[in-house]
């Protein structure tokens, strides 16, 4: 009894130096099972010092030494693995070696195989992906008990004369075996402690990011476009203090901050498989360069060494997503990764809101234009004017041309937010079309061909009129003779295009004409069928005007 | 006889107003034109007494064309417009009247009344009427819009007006008079404007007039009647 307390007392010694150590910056890098080979440097750095100390601090005992020596060695094996396990024991070992004694050589060989065990255990949980399990301290208790143990059997088989040797491990064996396995066991638990409070620290930390992060993406986020993301990759820089800082869309980069930016730019396209991989299947991906591997897909120098991929879910597609770096020979630490995803977010989140939010102003204007529409007296009166000088010639005619007006009004009185099909767009703009041909006389030809496959396509309500009206308001008008208008529909590899065409050719850029219906228009289509939707226009000045709708595929009803 | 011209870019509201002047037995309705341009060949042709002028037309509005008009010949205005949208009232003081479409008979009639009782002749186009930026003009039957900037001068002869820039001369429908007024060209012969910024130098003659070499190479007479004043406005004695 004397031996195992006089021992406990020299581990308390051995675990006061660890917990001191606990306290220094090099301690955090045994946060993890070491990856690369600057921490299992550090690793067999560590553990060979303490392997030497649990050599010190010992007891004579019957000329051999009890020691806490295989606490190191087991340690160094769990947490660098095999070959650093068996460096700390080689290195622990040699040292015993020095010292003399009749069990100099026993000693030795059973330290090393003590850092061997170690490492072996390191390598089980790691080929069953469970490295976290390592820092239980049940594992390092389990392993010391066992490589204990084994040392007596060394001791027994190879220090010489055997009977001396069996006195010893008599003294020796329980004591030893209890306390190193104990003491391995408490050493891990400072090292788990200090890793747990460290990350519950980093929690409290990121949460106040957050805070921060939403205030200022709150304020940001009214448009996903490069600027905002510069903004936010900015803030999460900051405050999470990674490596780098990286935003896409579905396509491109928006932003990067941080290390490795003078080849990763902004507004050029993904390259990174992970990055299409996080898109493509909608999930985090995480690369920390160790059990998946990491590399950076532009530049072979790239100072960056891991990875997170989160991303940006919002309405049931991926919008674009939001990564996280850290360099080389740096920890990708959890709470970041935590920290990221939750960004990731909070970012969808208000992207959504934001989108919500145009969608809203865009309604907003679209009424607006759309009371203007009802009233637009001059279109109303020189219709109310045709209308009458047809009644003394052609009283059937002026008829017609009522229900088109009626027509053409109830169509109008439709709310803005509504959905028609392209049938009910055409028949309302026929209406129109109708009037004006009243109205403007052979100066106006109108031909209307569609794909009646196309007739039950979903539009936003008042798509298709603003883009005629357009044609004849700044198109025929200003003709003074030979006005054409064309309303063309098709499937062009399965998907429906619009195209609505005038030969004014009045539309070009900065040549008058108001662009606000249209890019109300295209903005109402992308809100309402998403960005892949939206009109394009194309001029030859005095030619031809040409709008055309795009629709993607998914829109076309069953 | 009140002779009056209607001018409208949509064929039936032409024939509504036409109808409903026709119906007057001292009205005739002399031309019906479908935009500013024939109209204004229509208006220095005709001579008519009124003209019935929409103002939203295509290239040229109504009021763009009242201010192409001659002053020396200048008929009554009558805006016809849809929608009071150029608060035609302010132009009251250079036009007859104005009618808002459609157009009731009754109106049409007080309209006449006025006319009959206005005996002075037309007024001159008031300040609200738009600056003449561009001279409607015909190439080869094609129908350009110049810019006055870009004139370097204009000439009648027997087939018309004609307007010349550096590489082109058209033929326009208005008057040497009423480019006279309503540009900055300037009057050299009684068949001649000249824009004198363009001027490279001037030739005296002997026979008392002049020669204007213009600095594309063209020469442009001077006659003795106007060499004065073009001194004068030159500064040179």
């Amino acid at each position: 009894m004397d031996v195992t307390f006089a021992l406990l007392q020299q581990m308390s010694v051995y675990l006061v130096v660890a917990y001191l150590f606990s306290k220094t910056p090099i301690f955090d890098q045994l946060f993890t099972v070491a990856p690369r080979q600057r921490h299992r440097l550090v690793v067999y750095v560590v553990f060979s010092a303490f392997c030497i100390l649990g050599t010190y601090l010992s007891l004579e005992v019957h000329g051999a030494i009890a020691n806490n020596r295989a606490i190191g060695a087991v340690m160094g094996g769990l947490l660098g693995g095999p070959a650093v396990g068996l460096a700390v024991g080689i290195t622990g070992g040699l040292h015993r070696y020095t010292l003399g004694g009749f069990t100099d050589l026993a000693c030795a060989v059973s330290t090393t195989v003590d850092g061997l065990i170690g490492g072996l255990v390191h390598i089980y949980y790691l080929r069953h992906r469970r490295p976290q399990a390592i820092f239980s301290p049940w594992v390092p208790f389990l392993a010391t008990l066992g490589a204990e143990c084994l040392q007596m059997l060394i001791i027994l088989a190879v220090a010489r004369p055997f009977d001396d040797a069996v006195a010893l491990v008599r003294v020796i064996a329980a004591p030893m075996i209890l306390c190193n396995a104990v003491g391995a066991a408490l050493f891990m638990a400072i090292i788990r402690d200090r890793r747990n409070m460290f990350e519950k620290f980093g929690n409290i930390f990121s949460n106040k990011a957050l805070r921060i992060a939403e205030s200022a993406v709150g304020l940001a986020v009214h448009q996903f476009d490069r600027d905002t993301a510069e903004t936010i990759a900015r803030i999460v820089f900051e405050e999470t203090g990674v490596g780098a800082v990286s935003i896409t869309d579905r396509e491109r980069i928006l932003a990067y901050v941080g290390r490795g930016s003078d080849h990763h730019r902004p507004d050029t396209p993904i390259s990174s498989d992970l990055t299409r991989l996080a898109i493509a299947e909608n999930r985090v991906v995480f690369a920390d360069g160790f059990e998946t591997p990491f590399a950076c897909s532009i530049d072979d120098h790239c100072p960056l060494g891991s990875a997170l991929v989160v991303p940006l879910r919002g309405d049931g597609e991926v919008l674009g997503c939001i990564k996280l770096y850290e360099p080389k020979g740096k920890l990708f630490l959890n709470i970041n990764r935590r920290m990221g995803e939750g960004i990731a977010r909070l970012l969808a989140t208000n992207i959504l809101a934001g989108r919500f939010e145009q969608q809203k102003t865009l309604l907003l204007q679209a009424e607006l234009k759309l009371v203007q529409a009802q009233v637009n007296p001059h279109f109303l009166f020189n219709t109310l004017n045709t209308i009458g000088a047809v009644t003394r010639i052609d009283p059937d005619r002026a008829r017609q041309l009522l229900m088109h007006l009626s027509n053409f009004f109830r169509k109008n009185l439709k709310r803005a937010s509504d959905v028609s099909t392209l049938r009910e767009e055409l028949d309302h703009v026929r209406s129109y079309l109708e009037i004006e041909q009243a109205r403007y006389g052979d100066r106006l030809q109108v031909a209307i061909r569609v794909d009646d496959r196309l007739l039950d396509l979903r539009l936003p309500t008042f798509t298709l009129q603003p883009l005629v009206e357009n044609a004849v308001k700044h198109g025929i008008s200003t003709m003074l003779s030979g006005g054409r208008i064309g309303i063309f529909g098709w499937l062009d590899h399965g998907e429906p295009i619009l195209l609505v065409e005038d030969n004014a050719g009045c539309y070009c850029p900065g040549e008058g004409g108001s662009g606000l219906g249209l890019s109300i228009v295209d903005k109402r289509l992308q809100a309402q069928l998403g960005g892949m939707a939206g009109i394009e226009v194309a001029c030859r000045a005095g030619a031809w005007t040409r709008v055309s709708i795009r629709i993607p595929r998914p829109a076309v009803a069953a | 006889m009140i002779r009056a011209l209607v001018v409208d870019d949509e064929p039936y509201a032409r024939e509504e107003l036409a109808g409903l002047l026709a119906r007057r037995p001292d009205v005739q309705v002399i031309d019906a034109c479908a935009n500013a341009i024939e109209a204004l060949a229509g208006i220095n042709r005709l001579r008519p007494d009124v003209v019935f002028l929409d103002i939203q037309m295509p290239r040229i509005t109504g009021l763009e064309l009242v201010g192409m008009l001659d002053p020396g010949t200048m008929p009554h205005i009558v805006f016809v417009t849809a929608y009071d949208e150029y608060a035609v009232r302010a132009f009251e003081s250079s036009a007859l009247d104005y009618l808002l479409k459609p157009v009731a008979a009754e109106r049409i009639d007080k309209t006449i009344a006025r006319l009959k009782q206005r005996h002075a002749p037309a007024p001159p186009p008031g300040e609200l009427i738009p600056p003449l930026k561009q001279i409607p003009c015909f190439i080869a039957n094609r129908i350009k819009l110049i810019p006055v900037a870009e004139v370097e001068y204009a000439y009648s002869d027997m087939s018309g007006v004609h307007v010349a820039t550096a590489g082109d001369s058209s033929y326009t429908d208005m008057t040497l008079a009423a480019l006279e007024a309503k540009t900055d060209l300037v009057r050299c012969h009684r068949q001649w404007l000249v824009r004198l910024d363009l001027a490279r130098e001037i030739h005296l003659l002997d026979t008392g007039g002049a020669e204007i070499a213009m600095r594309s190479g063209t020469t442009v007479p001077v006659s003795r009647r106007y060499l004065r004043a073009l001194k004068e406005r030159l500064g040179v004695q």
